[in-house]
């Protein structure tokens, strides 16, 4: 490409699943919109998460937008096509160990029940040992979602990504934001593949997302990067039918169609954004694999094949930041603090919404970005 | 057995550079440990050699380079250093921790220096059926040698390089009925051959060797040489070999044993996964970690030695373990522009023949990408060439993009058997130079590990009995 500048109505910056959405919906209501991406489509955290799909365990102040994003996730063949066979609903339980997690259980079941919720609720431990029959010790009860699990999330993305791009939206890989300024009531996109100019500007760059900003002279965002890990085993004989965590403790775990175990729960490591280098650090894992290897014993026996995390934004209070920027056609949709890939369908609609001025279905006010702001 | 939580030194790899490196530098009065996957020290050149050493008159076939090692591991058996056999290091960070499975447990130990000597692996040679029952690796077939004295009559030899002729060789001796030999080297030499041919003549005595290994091969075996398209067929295990001979004549031979070989490449998975910076070596067309003479790589304070930073040979590899370990021993001090020269001096003595080995078996495309769109290139995911090609198509740029395409590289051996394959063939797709299409991201565990092993690690470092 030339230099010549190329005039968009809107650019997403960031082709995770939060710009692959958003891009999607844009596109899909007729928007002219371009995605511009540094690395590849899905390279970074919404690549390589752990791929749950899960309501569960939510704030309370995300439910709603988690809830609408299920919406999307139940009908998302209508919207990605054959790409949707990569997501596997199940349910998900996350069990009580001991009296605490089970205190915080039922606490957390009571809270819900308040606020009007009926997604997630507590069973006992009969139910949990006829759903999970290899597991091999008593619980102290679990809270379950049933319809929650598990997608492959690179095809997700990539699923989203190609969607856009069969909608009209234009997709640029390998292009870095150099910079980002306002000029005559335009944003100018400086690349080194030529310069972008758009109406309306949705940053969805990640843990890169607060440079965005900062180069925008939007507000100054108190994001930190960190490498979640994950650890995938060899196929092992199908004994988890479910998404499980630990109360109280950072551990999840999924078994695949392979039979391959994937043990995460968000156990960071380093990571530096500005290099695209994320550390893993197995030995940090340790306790979270005794615990898996103490509620099925067959999973000690299991071979690690590759541990691996991603680059991902985390937030000081852990929620995203969704919503208009303190600069004219500016948007953020970012800071999802390695719980972002299941709402990103939700997210796309809504920045979509915000974008064409519509109102969001769900109220977005936990997530202003200006709530950081003395 | 207690295991200390500290030491001067942690060396990773048994061989010769490890061993010399070791010697040394307890020598020195340094606390060193050492820590190999074997059962004994050695490495792969000196397998077993303790334990070979009071039936050397049974076992004299495996040569005079062989018991030449023997020395060194007494050295090494009365030095100072901690040795742990049978120990898998699965990851190194950057604050020097030393991470280690041993007989069911994990452990970690912290030092203040690393020294990598994870020595050479094979280069895999993917043909049609190289994944059959009875095809294995000429290096494989070596170590059953070394390690039990054992082989198999009849087996046919197929691929080139100074560890083919060496084993076969061997085999000869040890009285095994040699099938036959399918020598895949290009017959005519170039005039770089002949150019670096002169400076090998300071190794006049390797060459020799050399020459005698393969003029008595010639005469004991059925021997082919400029061959070109072996395939190994059979249903459920290898029966056959067919290749083309130099004469364009298709030659069929029967066979269950087929040993493959196209020489070694640095062992890289530990260097790579721990963050050292790599280059590409056109001539030897593989990865090696960046050194300086004195082994230190691109990370303070961690070094390598031995075919781990680049193919030399075991002489090579013992003159850079110990010359690794002086650097060590006197760390703060920098070395004067004359003991570099002086260092670069003496080791050139060891290796001055190896651009022309490396010349005369620079294994050519044929062995290292498969001819055939039905053969498999990533055999833990089962993955044909074509099924690989296709995905390359779709736009790929390099090997862990093409994971998330088709899994290639994605399964327990971590692409050790493909990834120079797949990595060729993005270069060839692209039309770039191998350099630039890059590596896997190679990740820790970069050894075998249980999850069991790994919920083990604790922090009391009792050693298993």
């Amino acid at each position: 490409m030339t230099m010549s500048s190329q005039s968009n109505k809107v650019v997403v910056i960031g082709g995770g699943i939060q710009g692959c959405a958003t891009a999607f919906f844009l596109a899909k209501r007729g928007q002219n919109v371009t995605l511009i991406e540094k690395d590849r489509i899905g390279r970074h955290a919404s690549g390589v998460n752990a791929g749950g799909v899960r309501r569960l365990g939510r704030d309370i102040l995300e439910i709603p937008l988690s809830l609408a994003a299920m919406d999307i996730w139940q009908n998302l063949y209508q919207e990605i096509g054959e790409y949707a066979e990569d997501f596997h609903p199940c349910f998900y339980l996350k069990v009580a160990v001991d009296e605490a997690g089970r205190e915080l259980g039922l606490m957390r079941a009571a809270n819900l029940r308040e606020a009007g919720f009926k997604h997630e609720v507590w069973v006992e431990d009969d139910v949990i040992q006829t759903r999970l029959p290899h597991l091999s010790t008593p619980t102290h009860g679990g809270l379950i979602v049933e319809g929650d699990g598990w997608a492959t999330p690179w095809r997700i993305v990539q699923g989203f990504a190609n969607a856009a791009k069969k909608n009209g939206a234009k997709i640029i890989e390998g292009c870095y934001v150099n910079s980002l300024t306002q000029s005559q009531g335009l944003w100018q996109i400086q690349t080194p593949k030529g310069l972008y100019e758009a109406e309306t500007v949705v940053n969805c760059a990640g843990a890169w997302a607060a440079d965005i900003a900062r180069s925008a002279d939007d507000y100054i965002f108190p994001l930190e990067s960190f490498a979640p890990m994950l650890v995938v085993t060899d196929r092992r004989p199908k004994i988890l039918p479910a998404v499980m965590g630990v109360l109280s403790h950072t551990l999840s775990l999924k078994q695949l169609e392979t039979g391959q175990f994937v043990i995460g729960g968000g156990v960071r490591a380093k990571a530096n954004h500005s290099i695209n280098q994320s550390d893993v650090n197995l030995p940090k894992l340790s306790s979270s694999i005794r615990l898996a290897a103490k509620l099925f014993p067959e999973i000690a026996n299991a071979h690690v094949i590759r541990c691996w995390s991603g680059i991902e934004g985390y937030m000081p209070d852990e929620l995203p930041i969704i919503g208009r920027g303190r600069q004219n056609g500016l948007f953020h949709g970012f800071g999802f603090s390695a719980h972002g890939f299941q709402l990103g369908p939700g997210v796309g609609e809504a920045l979509a919404d915000l974008v064409m001025g519509q109102q969001p279905r769900i109220s977005l006010e936990a997530f202003r970005p200006d709530r950081f702001v003395n | 057995m207690l295991l200390n939580n500290h030491y001067d030194l942690a060396v990773i790899g048994a061989g010769p550079a490890g061993m010399a490196a070791a010697i040394e530098a307890s020598r020195n009065n340094m606390k060193v440990l050492v820590l190999d996957d074997q059962p004994a020290a050695g490495g792969q050149v000196y397998r077993q050699i303790d334990r070979n050493y009071h039936k050397n008159e049974e076992l004299f076939f495996l040569g005079e380079d062989y018991w030449l090692g023997k020395k060194l591991v007494d050295d090494f058996k009365h030095s100072s250093a901690e040795f742990f056999p049978e120990s898998r290091v699965w990851q190194i960070t950057l604050d020097k921790h030393v991470f280690f499975s041993r007989k069911g447990r994990a452990y970690q130990v912290q030092a203040n220096f690393i020294l990598i000597s994870t020595g050479a692996t094979e280069r895999p040679m993917p043909i049609p059926g190289w994944t059959l029952p009875g095809v294995m690796s000429v290096g494989g077939a070596q170590t059953l040698l070394k390690s039990n004295n054992s082989g198999a009559d009849g087996a046919v030899f197929a691929g080139s390089g100074p560890l083919f002729y060496l084993t076969i060789w061997q085999y000869l001796n040890a009285g095994f009925k040699v099938g036959a030999v399918i020598d895949t080297a290009p017959g005519r030499l170039s005039w770089s051959h002949y150019l670096w041919a002169l400076p090998a003549l300071l190794q006049l005595n390797l060459l020799l060797k050399g020459l005698r290994w393969k003029s008595h091969i010639r005469k004991n075996t059925k021997y082919f040489s400029e061959v070109r398209s072996v395939s190994i067929s059979g249903q459920s295990a290898a029966k056959s070999v067919s290749f083309i001979d130099k004469y364009g004549e298709k030659k069929k031979l029967n066979t269950s044993h087929v040993f493959l070989h196209q020489g070694v490449v640095p062992n890289v998975n530990l260097t790579m996964a721990t963050g050292l910076k790599h280059y590409w070596c056109p001539r030897q067309l593989c990865w090696h970690p960046e050194t300086n003479i004195y082994g230190e790589s691109s990370l303070e304070g961690i070094f390598v030695a031995g075919d781990g930073s680049g193919i030399a040979g075991a002489s090579a590899a013992i003159l850079a373990g110990k010359t690794a370990a002086k650097q060590i021993v006197q760390y703060s001090r920098k070395p004067s522009i004359f003991i570099t020269w002086l260092s670069k001096l003496k080791r050139y003595k060891h290796v001055a023949a190896r651009p022309f080995l490396d010349n005369l078996f620079r294994p050519p495309k044929e062995w290292r990408v498969p001819l055939e769109d039905e053969t498999i290139v990533c055999r833990c995911e089962a993955l044909k060439k074509t099924d690989i090609s296709s995905a390359i198509s779709l736009g790929v740029t390099g090997p862990n993009q093409l994971k998330s395409f088709c899994r290639a590289g994605m399964g327990r051996c971590q692409g050790r058997m493909c990834g120079l394959t797949i990595q060729q063939m993005i270069a060839d797709n692209n039309n770039l130079p191998e350099k630039d299409i890059g590596y896997f991201r190679l990740r820790p565990p970069i050894r075998p590990l249980t999850l069991g092993e790994l919920a083990s690690l604790a922090d009391d470092n009792v050693l298993a009995k």
